[in-house]
């Protein structure tokens, strides 16, 4: 009964179920195959662990895995993000088939679960298609090259438990998040009814923030620590950590982005002269939340961007510290010096930077139906205003106000708060050490002294990120300015 | 020429036929309601003798002006200072407070925060609803909302108020305080009222009645108020 009524639907609710699915097949094939990088077993080959197996580095060597899981894991959290977001996908028109059950006698609570039994449904569908595309893959690509080496960790398979986690945990998640995001939305038999806030939202916020910094902070001095005496932090800890931290400060900055929009409403409501102000600055204190909600999955993707550059700027300092190193250690035998070649790991990060920024286009999907949902929800109230008189540029400013306040306080964090937290995890100074190092002959063994290096903060690149960001927020607010004009036509007037 | 009215205006949606040549006149202080059955293009009337919606033959003309020929900015301005709308319901701004959305047309037209916030609260007092000028109209019943919105339309003393089935939502009780309110108000301000409504008894208070039927003023002038009488 539940199933039948959330799969009826109109196209836009296919389009949300379509993306649902998508995005939890996303996030699967993500935790999927980070758990299988960490199930890689490995040997132990004279003080190194390593893989041989694999032609990659970046999976042959296990110091490097952690770093790849790592990775694989916090780029599911953008995907979360999106999967949740297209919860509001469409929602006008599954909030109007909500409002039609509850007329037709189903309770507040009921229509909240068909919604959320729709997300997990979806993407329920959606992790097994990821677990199919992960499980086909692993064949089809199983096959080692013709150095005898795989590509890929094909050969090993992470427990069937954590397989069936993974599967059944994705949708239950889905399901918890749309239920989250329609806390606020509450469904009369008459159609749907914006909550409006009276309570200011507490700063938890920055106490998670905090708390994820805090943690990842801690991990460098506690590995430092066990290496000491000689133990090491197993991978699946500290990755668990990583991602605990990563997911706190993510969650994090985006209610901080509502905190932040409250109390620049509260401001902008003390000192606003003009209406514009006024108006933008109730509808902050309002309901600050849909702000910060709908640049959920952007400000996800800044945050993520900060940690990648952050990483990338730390990686090139120690490549240059490193060949410094070997250019002294050249210079002392009188051998050539020879480069080390580093175009893959350069070429890796190429990678992740472009799905950082189709991460930052996706998220711009669910901001603009986010927007043009606020919009098209007050039309009649638009219009209204429109015809007793109010210019239509005051209500263009008062949307671009409400905006860009949000926008860019939550940019500006996420991309502060991600750089922050990949310093405190891997510190800024970076040096180079190899130890023991032999000429050609093992007579002239010497230990050179280390390179030490500072990473510079990745301000180029952040203010990219940053920037593109930016871009997004304005070109959407530019469309959903023009769609303003439409909605404050007078037959809107008739839309009950 | 009179204070307000049209000639010949026609006006239709894409091919539906709204108004297919109507003459009024409207007195300056009177109280006109217009009547006539569902369809007939009342509202119609209303949005164009008010400017929101333009004719798309004839001329509407207020105070010896046309005002079907000027700009939006010039006529959104016009329905900003001289004209007062009151709808059926859901006009409100949600997140303001109902002393804000009073404060709203004033401060459009440039005053202080604080006198605005004098003003409406002197407004939402004379309607009965001061103690409700910090609350938010999803807290108040219907008749509470419309009392504020009768406020906001009056607060700028327009010389036309365009009051489209006001007390359309409201139960008879409600309607009738409300309209009793609009009436006074409009008496005490010499304010002219253009009232559309299907209802007998809200057509029963104006001073004069004009019928519509299928976009035209029917000739008989004999409008269910003029029945009633
Ligand atoms: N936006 C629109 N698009 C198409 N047709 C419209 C539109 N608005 C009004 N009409 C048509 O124009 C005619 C007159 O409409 P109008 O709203 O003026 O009538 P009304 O007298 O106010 O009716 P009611 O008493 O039901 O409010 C009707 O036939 C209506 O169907
Ligand atoms: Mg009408």
């Amino acid at each position: 009964m539940l199933l039948r009524f959330a799969l009826a639907g109109s196209r836009t609710d296919t389009i949300r179920v379509v993306l649902t699915g998508l995005s939890a097949a996303l996030a699967t094939l993500a935790v999927l195959a980070a758990l299988t990088v960490l199930a890689i077993p490995t040997v132990l080959d004279g003080g190194r662990n390593v893989s041989p197996q694999y032609r990659n580095p970046l999976i042959a060597e296990a110091g490097l895995r952690v770093g790849v899981a790592a990775t694989l894991v916090l780029l599911t959290i953008p995907v979360l993000v999106l999967a949740g977001q297209c919860a509001r996908f469409g929602a006008p028109a599954r909030d109007r088939r909500l409002a039609a059950f509850r007329m037709a006698g189903a309770g507040p609570r009921q229509a909240v679960v068909i919604a959320a039994t729709e997300a997990a449904l979806a993407s329920g569908l959606g992790a097994l298609a990821g677990l199919g595309i992960y499980l086909v893959g692993r064949q089809v690509l199983g096959s080692p090259g013709p150095d005898g080496k795989l590509a890929l960790p094909t050969d090993v398979l992470p427990p069937v438990w954590q397989l069936a986690v993974v599967v059944a945990g994705i949708p239950v998640l889905a399901g918890l998040i749309a239920m989250l995001l329609l806390r606020r939305v509450v469904l009369t038999p008459y159609g749907v009814v914006r909550r409006v806030r009276t309570r200011p939202p507490r700063p938890w916020a920055g106490l998670l923030i905090l708390g994820g910094l805090g943690t990842a902070a801690l991990l460098a001095p506690l590995t430092r620590y066990l290496l000491r005496s000689g133990r090491s932090l197993p991978y699946d800890l500290f990755g668990l950590a990583v991602l605990v931290a990563a997911l706190a400060v993510t969650v994090g900055t985006i209610t901080g982005t509502g905190w932040i929009a409250h109390v620049t409403g509260r401001l902008l409501h003390r000192f606003a002269r003009r209406p514009a102000g006024l108006l933008a600055a109730r509808r902050l204190m309002a309901d600050p939340w849909t702000g910060s909600r709908t640049l959920a999955a952007l400000l996800a993707a800044v945050l993520f961007a900060a940690i990648a550059s952050g990483v990338r700027i730390r990686m090139s300092t120690e490549f240059a510290a490193d060949a410094e190193y070997w250019r002294r250690d050249a210079e002392r035998t009188g051998e050539p010096y020879i480069p080390q070649d580093t175009t893959f790991y350069e070429g890796a990060h190429d990678l992740v930077y472009l799905a950082l920024t189709v991460a930052l286009v996706i998220a711009a999907g669910g901001l603009l139906v986010a927007l043009a949902e606020s919009i098209v929800s007050r039309r009649r109230e638009l219009a209204a205003l429109v015809a007793t008189g109010v210019p239509r540029a005051v209500l263009g400013r008062a949307l671009a106000w409400q905006t860009l306040t949000p926008a860019v306080a939550g940019i500006v964090l996420a991309a502060v708060t991600g750089i922050t937290l990949q310093r405190s995890l891997y510190g800024g100074e970076v040096r180079s050490n190899w130890g023991t190092v032999c000429g050609a002959s093992t007579t002239d063994c010497v230990v050179l002294p280390p390179i030490v290096r500072t990473a510079p903060l990745p301000l180029g690149d952040l203010a990219g990120f940053v920037g593109v960001a930016l871009a997004v927020v304005l070109t959407l607010l530019l469309v959903s300015l023009l769609l303003l004009r439409t909605s404050t036509a007078v037959e809107e007037l008739r839309t009950a | 020429m009179s204070f307000l009215g049209t000639r010949a205006a026609v006006k239709s949606y894409g091919p539906t036929p709204a108004l297919r040549g109507v003459t009024v006149d409207v007195a300056e202080g009177e109280i006109l309601a217009v009547t006539g059955p569902s369809g007939c293009g009342k509202s119609t009337l209303l949005h164009c003798l008010a400017g929101i919606m333009p004719v798309d033959a004839g001329e509407v003309f207020y105070r010896g002006r046309r005002i079907d020929t000027t700009s939006e900015e010039e006529r959104a301005r016009l329905r900003r200072t001289e004209f007062g709308v009151l709808f059926q319901f859901g006009q409100l701004v949600a997140e303001l407070t109902a002393a804000e959305n009073v404060a709203l047309p004033l401060l459009l037209a440039g005053a202080r925060r604080r006198d605005a916030r004098t003003a409406a609260l002197a407004w939402l007092d004379r309607l009965g609803v001061a103690d409700l000028a910090d609350q938010r109209p999803g807290t108040m019943s219907g008749g509470q909302q419309q009392r504020c919105a009768l406020a906001r339309a009056l607060v700028t003393e327009p010389r036309v108020l365009f009051a489209d089935e006001p007390t359309g939502a409201l139960d008879t009780l409600a309607g009738e305080q409300v309209l009793g309110q609009l009436v006074r108000l409009a008496r005490e301000q010499r304010t002219t009222v253009v009232l559309v409504t299907h209802d007998a008894r809200v057509a029963g208070y104006a001073d004069r009645e004009v019928t519509l039927r299928d976009g035209v003023v029917d000739p008989t002038g004999l409008g269910i108020a003029a029945v009633r009488r």
